[in-house]
């Protein structure tokens, strides 16, 4: 495998890693509140 | 309390020059559908099915669908943020820039200047045009949301943000070009590169126009005319990382069986398959949102809107990757199915998802009642039907092409000619025509009741100047 393929294939694995991570972020019990705050907002009248 | 002075004179600039705009796009797409059907109505050069089906294209895409979300992003933005646009005066000369921008465009595509690049067609100088436009956008609500009240985001302004983004990314890599004269280039790029690079600009502008920011409107609106919060907002955030993640990749299923690397189609392949699970986690959402609410079907024009446009949109993004298997792109690729496909894309999904913003919008910005909801569900049924017979009749077709065009004889030989295959898609191509014609009328009582709306009803008991 020349040095190339090596960065490409890093590149993809980082990028799985930042994609699984936000998952991660995003589903903690801690965040849940903050994080489902807006949609209720958005009951706000306009 | 305090207040904000939101601008509602730049929304309504850009609903109306978008309805223009939508209104160019349905009547030259009824004239060159009917001009496959009736050659006669082909008036060379200026006026033939070739030049005219960029035109039809790009108002649809640029002066229809982007006109819009010009505007529903500045409504958004300034609604979500709590706060004033940014920029007055860079909102009002974008709106006369973007109007130029698509005259231009017009004019250049009728009188044959062309790239021949499918969805960017516009030559150099025209490109030039684009790029200041949307930079000038971007910085606006950039600058907008930099400047928000409100610490935690909303989900439709991470997609206006993924949108604002990609665009830039897609046209500017996609434009590379040398350009011979004032009116000519050619491509930074060569052979099957130019290709790749080409439906990866092609299929992502799908995504970062036609996918993020409805899915942004659809997620502002939903709630407003429901009254019920989102089932989730964590799910629409995922749904949102997911699909970013794994949009880029799926360009190249449109060069399957193509001199295009092997691994390449199916890196392709796998990602849009993959992509269904983002797509439907909106689809859910907005679904799972109407828990307790279904009967808003029955009750709110707006709801019918929005809910046919996400089930439309499910019914895309499924039909979408299986168009993307090798094995069923063999079948109908090139055949009429396509068409069909896209357009339930635009007629359903993301027209249908406008409609509703507008409705909601214009009596809020004019401080009156919706002049008719008799009249709005009259434009619902209308463009619901006329699309529906679109799209069916084309897959119809398209299946009924494939197969002929795939028959073989016992000897090898091919069963039909081409032309053979060819008459037999006249029934059908005059049913689009007709489909198009009764989407063409919805389109007019929309505006009809939009106009009448603006004009002379019934004031609103409150007027949405200040929040």
């Amino acid at each position: 495998m020349d040095w190339a393929s090596v960065l490409y294939l890093g590149f993809t694995f980082g990028l799985l890693v930042i994609f699984i991570l936000i998952v991660w972020r995003t589903y903690q019990a801690k965040n849940k509140r903050r994080l489902e705050e807006p949609k209720h907002r958005m009951l706000d009248d306009d | 309390m305090e207040t904000v002075n939101y601008n509602y004179a730049i929304v309504r600039s850009f609903i109306t020059w978008s309805i223009i705009w939508g209104v160019v796009t349905v009547l030259v797409g009824v004239l060159i559908s009917f001009q496959l059907v009736l050659p006669e109505l082909n008036f060379a050069p200026y006026l033939t099915y070739g030049r005219l089906r960029p035109i039809h294209t790009n108002a649809g895409i640029f002066g229809w669908g982007i006109g819009s979300f010009f505007a529903l992003f500045y409504y958004m933005v300034q609604r979500l943020c709590r706060t004033s646009l940014w920029s007055d005066g860079l909102a009002k000369f974008q709106l006369w820039f973007f109007n130029a921008t698509i005259i231009t465009a017009a004019v250049t595509l009728l009188l044959g200047y062309t790239t021949s690049k499918e969805y960017h067609e516009l030559e150099w100088p025209v490109d030039i045009m684009v790029v200041i436009l949307w930079v000038a956008f971007a910085i606006n609500i950039i600058m907008t949301i930099v400047k928000r009240r409100e610490p935690q985001m909303y989900v439709s302004l991470w997609f206006m943000l993924a949108s604002l983004v990609g665009v830039a990314i897609l046209y500017l890599v996609n434009a590379a070009e040398v350009p011979v004269s004032l009116f000519k280039s050619y491509s930074a790029y060569a052979g099957t590169n130019d290709a790749n690079v080409q439906w990866w600009f092609g299929h992502n502008a799908v995504a970062m126009v036609l996918t993020a920011p409805p899915l942004a409107v659809f997620y502002y609106f939903l709630p407003k005319a429901t009254g019920a919060p989102i089932y989730s907002h964590r799910l629409s955030i995922v749904a949102f990382w997911s699909l970013i993640f794994m949009y880029l990749w799926t360009g190249a299923h449109h060069l399957l069986w193509t001199p295009v690397p092997d691994w390449v189609q199916t890196l392709a392949m796998a990602f849009s398959v993959m992509l269904i699970a983002p797509s439907w986690g909106s689809v859910f959402n907005g679904y799972l949102t109407m828990n307790g609410q279904w009967h808003q079907m029955r009750e709110n024009y707006l709801v019918k809107f929005l809910i046919l446009g996400i089930t439309f949109y499910g019914l895309q993004t499924l039909q979408g990757p299986l168009q993307a298997v090798r094995s069923f792109s063999s079948f109908i690729h090139y055949t009429e199915w396509v068409p069909g496909h896209v357009h339930m894309g635009a007629m359903g999904w993301v027209s249908l998802v406008l409609f509703a913003a507008i409705y909601y919008l214009v009596p809020k910005i004019y401080g009156r009642e919706l002049y008719s909801i008799p009249l709005a569900n009259l434009h619902f049924w209308l463009v619901l039907v006329g699309q529906l017979i679109y799209s069916i009749s084309l897959w119809v077709a398209g299946l009924q092409q494939a197969g002929m065009w795939h028959a073989m004889n016992n000897d090898g030989s091919l069963t039909y000619t081409f032309m053979e295959a060819f008459v037999e898609m006249y029934p059908y191509w005059w049913m689009r025509g007709v489909g198009g014609l009764i989407y063409l009328v919805g389109i007019l009582v929309f505006i009809v009741n939009l106009i009448k709306t603006a004009q002379g009803g019934k004031p609103a008991p409150e007027a949405i100047q200040n929040a």
